[in-house]
């Protein structure tokens, strides 16, 4: 990864319905939006909000049904699904709420599959990846065999392994207990630090602490997006 | 409509593909039930009709005096019994000599058993002598009807006869001279039907008694009216089962019964399958759903019914689509048979009992297929609504093991484990194919079987190109040996014996050739070959059965000269055919005198077949030509149906394969979705996560090979053992390569999935995916 790339993201007039007529849902209503490059942004909203519909837009797993997407310098609003899947090969990595492991696969594999089916990197990288998240001595235990807190570092090392520049994280802490949950987010301040653009969706607000800035979202529109002129470590934040 | 019922509906219409596939599988079961038992019955009415209608001997007597045989019969209750002449004389037809049958007629009127049906041209005149009716084969075959003239060759020498109309007998529906040559050069067998006092005067008296019972198609071969015969000189008695035309058709008729049953199940074990594949997913998925439901206080019983009613209505909906298809298919089927065969009466019908049936299936697969889900539904523990997820189970010993093969691809280690992972999706995926294999292998395997039978008959053990039929007294080697391209001329000996022996017999022909002949090779029940025994006899294998004896035991041959005892000397195993081989001296002691001999012939390579049966059949003295070769014409057509049958067999077998796994894999995708969302997510073209799935279900399917290959052999075995008899015996033969290109044909069928497998991946909404597991 070099300092020079662009890993900004751009939301300029953003809508996002689901269903026609009576039943459509707006769930984001003219979101504008700008996240510099190696920034660590903290999305705050309650369930129902929009927050994972905006991150799924920045992550290319969703179109937005207006407006323009603009991430790492690219122009994503009007892409086929085929050539999102390379977009995000490239740019983006996602982390879940429920971790999203491959049951049948261990901790080494289900980050080898991505980087077998990615055609990017080698398997050499699976080793550093699994240090770099501090489970390079369980690399062979299977996701049953691991504590939530170990399945979402693993989670996180195989959204690095295709080395991507923006990190999405959808409600990273939402399965995990306190210290955990620490450990992930002190991961995710790591990660930005290294100059990766990183943006936690989540409800806990404790969350947004950690953040270089905070935005805010309530039903479908931006209520807010404030600096956060003194992040904490994630070892102090509390819930 | 009660709520259970439209939450069933709903659900089935949530999962229209998967729905859609089994009740096309449980469709083309049913239908295949329908159609070909359908085909099956109306055959047999078919049939029957012509044998009502033409008056079909229920037996045919030989040995004794014809009128005192029939006679007999008549007086210990058969409905009708006649006494009535058949011989084999040779003919002239078109310039074509060849060895016909003359059958006598009265003329006054139709006989009262084995009358003929005159479909151009009339019956005799009340005074004729000189006319004759032809069979309808030989009319098509040589171009002939009413006005034209024919030759045939009795006691003095050449008879002109005019034939006065074409005819279609129920002895003659399928053209065969004996048990022993049901299939032969369509050239070398014509039958006429000449005035009764005509062929007394030109051949001899009567040889047979016609017999026609109360209950004409009786199946019972011993009666007080065989007794009778038998008393009365018959020495054998021949069933209308056994008659030969009858025998050959019914054949083919065994095997629309044999795969009217065998072939659709098939398809409905697989349906059955597949419904339960689907419904256990659904199930599996909505386990918090019916939880929920049990913790309110439902009744097992509901829950139970809910989920067997979406097995009942797939079931009735592929039950019914089935029937209708398979009614209008069965007719379909029936006409082109009776059409294809020449057989006259078509009689096709609708079977309330057959469609009640065909709806059974149908439903009860569909019960079948959703009984064990829907009662693991109703076995729901109520606690079960307050997990989100099922738990991560902890790897078992597979995943272990497969955990350290890093030398293999991660994408095919987790393919690998994914087998494991779902024993009962990946037992579904085996079990289709290898019903799917068992469906190719058995149609296959029949179809080399014959073919390799054919070649074998031809190639391996009838080594003559072609057999002539030359008066006695003229020097063959003159006359036929000395035209150019014959490269060898044997004499060969050939008459018809009832051979008998601890109370049974069996009337067959009895060939002779010299003793080192090169016209013909024997080849022993154990593969070994052998030559001509200096006395006794070579039997067909079937003789063993037929007449309970066995190498070195002696049987007695009746001709209607007299009787001889040989001993047998061996069995042979010979595809088409049970005849008795002894050397010509051995041959010609046994057999009737006719005055004429017969002589094999052998070509040089490269000679016009037709130009050699014009030719030799102009020379004088030659008063019959059969070429060996043609009858590879005439088996084409007796199988020619058979070809198509199986040959859709096949394409239903690869329906079968890609509609289990079609639905297996579906099952797969839906139980994966979050893996595969995430995948997605993470970039991996669309492709790559259709190609592991696809790895998955081409691991599945390679594991059920062995068992399909194994018991598709044997189901080929199977069915070949039901067509062999006297007529046919026929060996599983295909070559090495068969299995491997069956089973490779299923793995490709199954590397097909990926392209399904790509559609559904496509449409797998990641975001949504991502939002339903957020919260």
């Amino acid at each position: 990864m070099t300092a020079s790339t662009d890993r900004s993201i751009r939301l300029a007039g953003v809508t996002k319905t689901f269903g026609e007529g009576d039943a459509a849902v707006h769930a984001l209503k003219g979101v504008d939006l700008e996240i510099a490059s190696g920034e660590l942004v903290v999305v705050l909203g309650p369930s129902g909000s929009g927050k994972t519909t905006m991150c799924n837009i920045i992550g290319g797993i969703e179109t937005a049904t207006a407006g323009t997407v603009q991430i790492a310098g690219e122009d994503i609003s009007d892409r086929k699904p085929a050539t999102l899947s390379a977009f995000r090969r490239d740019h983006v990595g996602f982390i879940f709420q429920f971790f999203n492991l491959i049951p049948t696969l261990t901790a080494r594999e289900n980050i080898e599959i991505i980087l077998a089916l990615t055609g990017k990197g080698s398997s050499a990288r699976v080793e550093d990846l699994l240090s770099a998240v501090g489970l390079a001595d369980r690399a062979d235990n299977f996701p049953a065999q691991l504590s939530g807190g170990q399945q979402q570092r693993v989670a996180v090392a195989r959204a690095l392994a295709t080395d991507p520049d923006i990190l999405l994280a959808d409600e990273p802490t939402g399965a995990l207990d306190l210290p955990t949950g620490r450990q992930i987010l002190a991961l995710l301040q790591e990660l930005n630090a290294e100059g990766r653009t990183v943006v936690i969706v989540t409800h806990n607000s404790s969350v947004a602490q950690i953040a270089n800035r905070v935005v805010t979202v309530v039903d479908g529109t931006i209520q807010s997006a404030a600096v956060n002129e003194a992040p904490i470590a994630a070892a102090d934040v509390t819930w | 409509m009660r709520v259970t019922t439209k939450k069933s509906l709903r659900d089935l219409r949530r999962s229209r593909a998967q729905v859609i596939a089994v009740t096309i599988t449980i469709m083309l079961g049913v239908m295949l039930y329908v159609a070909t038992a359908g085909a099956f019955q109306n055959l047999t009415a078919s049939y029957q009709h012509t044998y009502d209608r033409l008056n079909f001997a229920t037996y045919v007597g030989t040995g004794g005096t014809a009128d005192d045989v029939a006679s007999a019969a008549a007086a210990a209750g058969a409905a009708d019994a006649i006494p009535r002449a058949q011989y084999d004389p040779p003919m002239l037809i078109d310039n074509t000599k060849l060895v016909g049958r003359v059958i006598g007629m009265p003329v006054d009127g139709q006989p009262a058993v084995n009358s003929v049906d005159v479909v151009d041209g009339g019956y005799f005149d009340a005074d004729a002598t000189d006319q004759a009716l032809i069979e309808t084969h030989a009319a098509d075959t040589f171009g002939i009807g009413p006005g034209d003239t024919v030759k045939v060759y009795g006691g003095d020498g050449w008879h002109e006869v005019t034939i006065v109309g074409v005819a279609i007998s129920a002895e003659y529906l399928w053209p065969a001279r004996n048990r022993q040559s049901v299939l032969g050069d369509p050239h070398a067998f014509a039958v006429l039907f000449l005035p009764s006092d005509t062929v007394a005067q030109w051949f001899g008296p009567d040889n047979q008694a016609l017999v026609m019972m109360p209950d004409q198609l009786t199946t019972s071969s011993t009666n007080d009216v065989t007794q009778a015969m038998t008393d009365a000189g018959a020495t054998d008695i021949q069933t209308w089962e056994e008659q030969p035309s009858h025998a050959t058709l019914n054949e083919d008729l065994k095997g629309f019964d044999q795969m009217s049953k065998a072939f659709p199940a098939l398809f409905l074990l697989a349906a059955a399958i597949a419904s339960y594949v689907m419904l256990a997913r659904r199930i599996l998925m909505e386990r918090p759903v019916i939880a929920t439901l049990m913790a309110a206080g439902a009744r097992r019983g509901r829950i139970l019914r809910m989920y067997l009613l979406q097995g009942l209505v797939v079931g009735t909906l592929g039950g019914f689509l089935g029937v209708v298809i398979g009614a209008l298919a069965s007719g379909a089927v029936t006409t082109a048979y009776t059409g294809g065969l020449g057989i006259p009466d078509t009689v096709i019908k609708n079977y309330p009992w057959m469609i009640v049936v065909g709806l059974a299936f149908g439903v009860l697969v569909g019960a079948m297929g959703a009984f064990f889900p829907a009662l693991s539904a109703s076995r729901t523990k109520p606690a079960e609504a307050m997990h989100t997820a099922a738990p991560t189970r902890a790897p078992g010993p597979w995943s272990r093991l497969v955990a350290r093969m890093r030398w293999l691809p991660v994408a095919t280690r987790m393919a690998l484990r994914d087998v494991g992972r779902s024993p009962r999706r990946t037992l579904a995926t085996m079990l289709g194919a290898i019903l799917s294999l068992v469906l190719v292998l058995a149609s296959v395997g029949m179809m080399t079987s014959i073919v390799q039978a054919i070649q074998i008959q031809y190639t391996d053990i009838e080594l003559q190109d072609a057999t002539v039929v030359i008066e006695d007294g003229v020097d063959a080697a003159s006359t036929v040996g000395s035209v150019d391209g014959v490269a060898a001329v044997e004499r060969t000996t050939m008459g018809r014996v009832t051979a008998q022996a601890n109370g049974h017999s069996y009337v067959t022909t009895l060939r002779g050739f010299e003793s080192n002949t090169a016209m013909h090779q024997f080849k022993m029940t154990d593969g070994a070959l052998t030559s001509l025994p200096p006395s006794g006899v070579l039997a067909g294998a079937p003789i063993a059965t037929l007449l309970n004896v066995e190498a070195g035991d002696t049987i007695t041959l009746s001709t209607e000269s007299g009787t001889s005892e040989v001993t047998i000397a061996g069995f042979v195993d010979e595809p088409l055919g049970t005849f008795l081989y002894a050397t010509n001296d051995v041959a010609s002691s046994a057999v009737d005198e006719t005055g004429l001999s017969s002589y094999d012939l052998a070509f040089r390579d490269g000679v016009d077949r037709d130009a050699m049966r014009q030719h030799i059949s102009q020379l004088d003295g030659v008063v019959g030509y059969q070429d060996a070769r043609a009858v590879v014409t005439s088996l084409q057509q007796y199988l020619g149906l058979f070809w198509a049958f199986i040959g859709v067999m096949i394409i239903l077998g690869g329906a079968l394969a890609l509609a289990v796994m079609y639905v297996t894999l579906a099952v797969n995708i839906v139980e994966r979705t979050g893996e595969l969302a995430t995948l997605r997510a993470s970039g991996v073209p669309v492709r790559k996560v259709a190609g592991t799935i696809t790895i998955e279900n081409v691991i599945a399917t390679a594991l059920g090979i062995p068992f399909g290959v194994a018991l598709g052999t044997l189901a080929a075995a199977w069915f070949l053992s039901t067509f062999s008899s006297d007529l046919f015996t026929f060996h599983l033969m295909w070559s090495w390569w068969v299995p491997w290109v069956a089973a490779a044909g299923v793995l490709i069928a199954s590397a097909l999935s990926r392209i399904p497998a790509a559609r559904a991946v496509r449409k797998v909404d990641v975001a949504t995916v991502v939002r339903e597991r957020a919260t």
